[in-house]
């Protein structure tokens, strides 16, 4: 009987997902505080628990995700399939990291966008008031 | 083996509730306490009431996805079942907290436009 690579290839994938997330999260958080405190207007308590809320959602989502797809069903019997199958598996894995990553953008940008239209709208009606 | 499977999955699955858990609980404080009007007794009193409320719906969770459990044999069925059961928790976890920040956001809007019409 061959000796299978299955296990060798979850001994693979299993750190190289969690250090990717890792790392991704890590530089999405750390600058997404300049945004939270933009679209919280200043509030920095507030601000910050939002952004580790975020924060802990991202990595619930995106290990669970990992994990949830780890499961190699075909039977690898050869280093060269080995390769292959890996680098499927974490190169999807990093393609979907990065459309959630732009999602996560979008929504920063469009927090920001909407409580500056707010405090615009508000500085115009306080303008408007005494004048009448 | 499955023994040793359910031990391995029942403390990372009790490791995890509880951080975040906690996570959630302290920075959670600051929004009930915005919805409640800085009403700082009750609100300590929900945000307890929530943390024990999510304790239990996820490890009674955890606890009862044991029963579908497969037969694990190898080192390897043991390492791909564990994980790929974590994984569920962890997107179940993921579910839940974006649908309760989902909440809170629509309640704070609420209370926004009932407060300035």
């Amino acid at each position: 009987m061959q000796p299978s690579y299955n296990f060798i290839a979850y001994l693979i994938y299993l750190p190289v997902v969690i250090l990717l997330t890792w790392y991704v999260a890590h530089i999405l958080f750390r600058n997404s505080k300049v945004f939270m405190l933009d679209i919280f207007s200043g509030r920095a308590e507030i601000a910050g628990a939002t952004n580790k809320l975020f924060e802990t959602g991202f990595y619930l989502l995106n290990l669970g995700f990992a994990f949830w797809v780890m499961t190699i069903t075909a039977d690898i019997i050869s280093n060269r399939s080995l390769l292959e199958i890996l680098s499927t598996k974490i190169g999807a894995f990093c393609i979907y990291l990065g459309i959630v990553l732009f999602l996560n953008l979008y929504l920063f940008f469009r927090g920001r966008r909407i409580s500056r239209e707010k405090a615009r709208l508000a500085a115009a009606s306080a303008n408007t008031a005494p004048r009448e | 083996m499955n023994i040793l499977a359910y031990l391995l999955y029942l403390l990372i699955t009790y490791l995890v509730t509880v951080r975040v858990g906690f996570v959630f609980y302290r920075n959670g404080r600051i929004f009930i306490l915005n919805l409640l009007q800085q009403d700082a007794a009750l609100t300590d009193f929900i945000n307890k009431i929530l943390l024990v409320g999510y304790y239990l719906l996820n490890l009674g969770y955890a606890a009862l996805m044991l029963a579908t459990w497969d037969t694990i044999d190898t080192w390897t069925a043991l390492l791909d079942s564990i994980t790929a059961m974590t994984g569920k928790i962890l997107l179940t976890l993921a579910l839940i907290h974006f649908f309760n920040m989902a909440g809170i956001y629509f309640i704070s809007k609420r209370n926004q436009h009932f407060i300035h019409p």
